[in-house]
């Protein structure tokens, strides 16, 4: 038996969908989080049946017209595949505008049962809706649920009740059937006599006490958040806070406990090893696989705490309130501030984060934003960010923070050169964005958010990054004739003589060493491969230090290992930052964008940003720091030039394009 | 470069027109906390206006405007709030 969970946006469904399945599936504070069907069964503590009950999640929808792409889910989902049973998840603070989708829901001939969700809200609020006699006028049960509850949620009750209505007719309480859908002004006219009939509906069952649109103290602490002026100053703050947290304070404290576990599995490794092992093979197992891995998997309790504070700053509604913040500088470069959104959720990984793009209806905001999206630093990036801010800048919180206001600016930057090469500058744009309301975050569900996360990275860990840091060991040991590379002949490996080429490309950005492009090519495979490769090639067994109570342990060795400048390294960072994002990242965007030519520029792009990026760090950095320009700085400023050159060509052709628009429309 | 950014920040700045005497148009003229009646939606923009009829935004619906956030407007319909940007608060004529 399948049951389809549908309702308006950020009403719950995927929050009952985890307490019903048992799943863990990514839930937030705002609309719209959920952009694909996903199934799960029925835990069976809820289900007394016996029968196997399979819950399909759906993506919001504020009707059965739908106007979005996740709405047509949503549509197409009910309509073609019949579930045997409805569950409609309404708002219950707001009752006015839920039932509208929920009358539509009753025509389709599917049992429905409505689950009053977020009842305990309405308490608060002092606003009772008599349940007997809402489910009266709809002709359907209705079951007050509170899905964030453990116990007492209403949820066993509903699940049963839905078994109950299984094949059973409802009457639906309004029916449209008779009206000619080809004629709009028909459809229009019952459409408001629909809502007529649910306002009837609502003022008959819902006794409010405060109305609705008055001002409250969530519309006071809006006028701040999303402030003119403040707004962005206090999402810079908010920004450095989680940084500071989870890079300076907390996780460097958890990630000491969980390196010392590393090392001793390095020492009872070598142990068991003993002598009489091959050197090949021990040195394999120890500095490739564990070395490697354990370098990436050592900033762990890092990237679990950075998930854990967004996790909350998601549940509490605050990223809404970044939207409408960013909306006025987003709407400037051509993009609409819905495009922040899959920017926040690239910020965990940049896959799902291109996804969201869908959400988008304009074709060349939804493109922009895709290629755009991975610009902001994901989580396979932290451990990259961390390396580097704690090998070079003593853990400092700054250097995460700025890497996220660089990923905003290279955005802002790049929609605007989109904007103009695509020649649609004078296309025009609405915004609106629901704003869900403030609460307090649950910390259980930004546990069970970081656990998911964590569990995801360490899957990769000891796949994706396990076989590439195997492959990078074996390359470097060896020589294209098999034989073990000797002791000072390094550069004669496989490794050293794929990465050598691409290395003198690097020299004109302060890193031109077969070492590191060797890192920032493996890191196209999963970003978290740099921090790897760097540990495999320089042959550093941990960077984190069990004693000294410091993240990298010895920052000045590792940085003199390296042989780098503290300007050069933020080059090196920058550069595997704001680089094409990793294969799996490159296919996202190639399936939103469904242009070949789209993806071939965004991905040359990309490379274009990294390069000219890490360039400037490098030359104007060593220019203030030393007096004089770094290396190369004729070949770099060449290539550069070239590049922007490029780039203005395709501005200038575009704004012609334009103004022949202009002049067509005229 | 830094020259393309000034003259897109220049352009993009609105240009707010004369309301014309006391009455109330739009939306973007509305005062804050006062409940108008909508008359109109005031665009070629079908989708959007079905897609504003779903939120229960459509003549004879009343809105009230919460608060006005730099070219944003948090708007009340129904009971839900919503930010629409100036653009938006206009064709909404009341």
């Amino acid at each position: 038996m399948k049951i389809a969970l549908t309702g308006n946006p950020n009403s719950g469904k995927t929050t009952m969908f985890n307490a019903i399945t048992g799943k863990i599936e990514h839930v937030g504070n705002w609309a719209g989080v959920t952009i694909e069907k996903k199934e799960g069964d029925i835990k069976k503590n809820l289900n007394k049946t016996g029968i196997e009950i399979t819950a399909v999640d759906l993506p919001g929808a504020y009707s059965m017209s739908p106007f979005t792409s996740e709405e047509s889910i949503t549509r197409d989902f009910v309509k073609n595949e019949n579930p045997d049973v409805i569950i409609n998840i309404v708002d219950a603070t707001n009752l006015s505008r839920s039932l509208f989708f929920t009358t539509q829901l009753m025509e389709l001939g599917i049992p429905v049962v409505v689950a009053l969700n977020k009842s305990d809200l309405n308490e608060k609020k002092k606003t009772a809706i008599n349940v007997k006699a809402l489910s009266k006028a709809l002709g359907c049960p209705v079951i007050k649920t509170i899905s964030t509850k453990v116990s007492d949620n209403g949820l066993e009750a509903l699940i049963s009740k839905a078994v109950e209505v299984k094949g059973k007719s409802q009457t639906a309480p309004y029916d449209s059937k008779r009206i000619d859908f080809a004629n709009a002004k028909a459809v229009e006219a019952s459409d408001k006599k629909r809502y007529e009939f649910v306002n009837s509906i609502v003022s008959n069952v819902e006794d409010r006490k405060v109305s609705s649109n008055h001002q409250t103290k969530q519309d006071a602490a809006d006028r701040i958040l999303a402030h003119k002026w403040f707004g962005i100053p206090i999402f810079a703050a908010v920004m450095w806070a989680v940084f500071s947290i989870s890079q300076t304070h907390l996780g460097p404290l958890l990630a000491d406990t969980f390196a010392g576990w590393i090392d001793g599995l390095y020492a009872w490794t070598e142990g068991m090893l003993g002598e009489g092992v091959s050197p090949i093979l021990s040195s394999l197992l120890l500095d490739g696989i564990i070395g490697g891995v354990g370098a990436v998997v050592g900033f762990l309790p890092l990237i679990m705490v950075l998930f854990f504070l967004l996790a909350l700053l998601e549940d509490c509604g605050y990223m809404a309130r970044v939207a409408v913040v960013m909306d006025r500088f987003f709407k400037r470069v051509g993009l609409s501030g819905k495009s922040i959104i899959p920017m926040v959720i690239g910020t965990g990984c940049a896959i799902p984060g291109i996804m969201a793009t869908r959400t988008i209806k304009n074709e060349r905001q939804r493109r922009t934003t895709a290629m755009l999206t991975p610009f902001m630093p994901c989580g396979a990036k932290l451990p990259v960010i961390a390396l580097f801010a704690g090998t070079f800048f003593d853990d400092a919180a700054w250097v995460g923070t700025t890497m996220y206001f660089m990923g905003i600016a290279i955005i802002i930057l790049g929609a605007l050169i989109v904007v103009r090469i695509t020649g649609e500058k004078n296309a025009r744009s609405f915004f609106i964005m629901e704003l869900p309301e403030y609460r307090f975050p649950s910390i259980k569900r930004a546990t069970i958010s970081m656990l998911s996360r964590g569990k995801a990275f360490i899957i990769k860990a000891g796949t994706i990054i396990l076989l590439c840091n195997a492959a990078v060991q074996v390359m470097q040991t060896f020589n294209w004739q098999f034989q073990v590379v000797a002791e000072g002949a390094e550069s004669t490996s496989i490794l050293a003589s794929i990465a050598s080429p691409f290395a003198i490309l690097l020299i004109p950005l302060g890193f031109g060493v077969w070492q590191l492009a060797a890192a920032a090519i493996t890191g196209f495979i999963a970003k978290e491969n740099v921090v790897g490769t760097l540990a495999v090639v320089y042959s550093i067994t941990n960077f984190i230090d069990t004693e000294e109570l410091a993240l990298v342990s010895g920052g000045a060795d590792v940085a003199s290992v390296m042989g780098l400048t503290s300007v050069a390294a933020l080059a090196y960072l920058m550069f595997n930052l704001f680089t094409p994002p990793c294969f799996a990242a490159i296919g996202a965007m190639n399936a939103e964008m469904e242009d070949r030519k789209w993806l071939w520029g965004g991905i040359s792009f990309q490379f274009g940003m990294g390069y000219v990026v890490a360039f400037l760090t490098y030359q104007i950095g060593t220019l203030i720091t030393t007096g004089s320009l770094g290396t190369g700085f004729i070949t770099g400023f060449i290539a550069v030039a070239v590049m922007v050159g490029y780039v203005v060509h395709l501005v200038i052709k575009g704004n012609n394009k334009a103004q022949q628009k202009l002049k067509m429309s005229a | 470069m830094a020259s393309i950014l000034v003259s897109e920040v220049m352009t993009g700045t609105y240009e707010f027109e004369d309301s014309g005497g006391d009455s109330v148009k739009n939306l973007s003229e509305a005062k804050v906390d006062v409940e108008y009646t909508i008359r109109e939606i005031e665009t070629n923009d079908n989708e959007l206006k079905s897609f504003l009829f779903t939120l229960g935004c459509y003549e004879g619906e009343t809105v009230t405007v919460i608060s006005v956030l730099a070219e944003n407007y948090v708007i009340s319909v129904k009971d839900a709030r919503y930010s629409i940007d100036w653009e938006l608060a206009k064709a909404i004529i009341v």
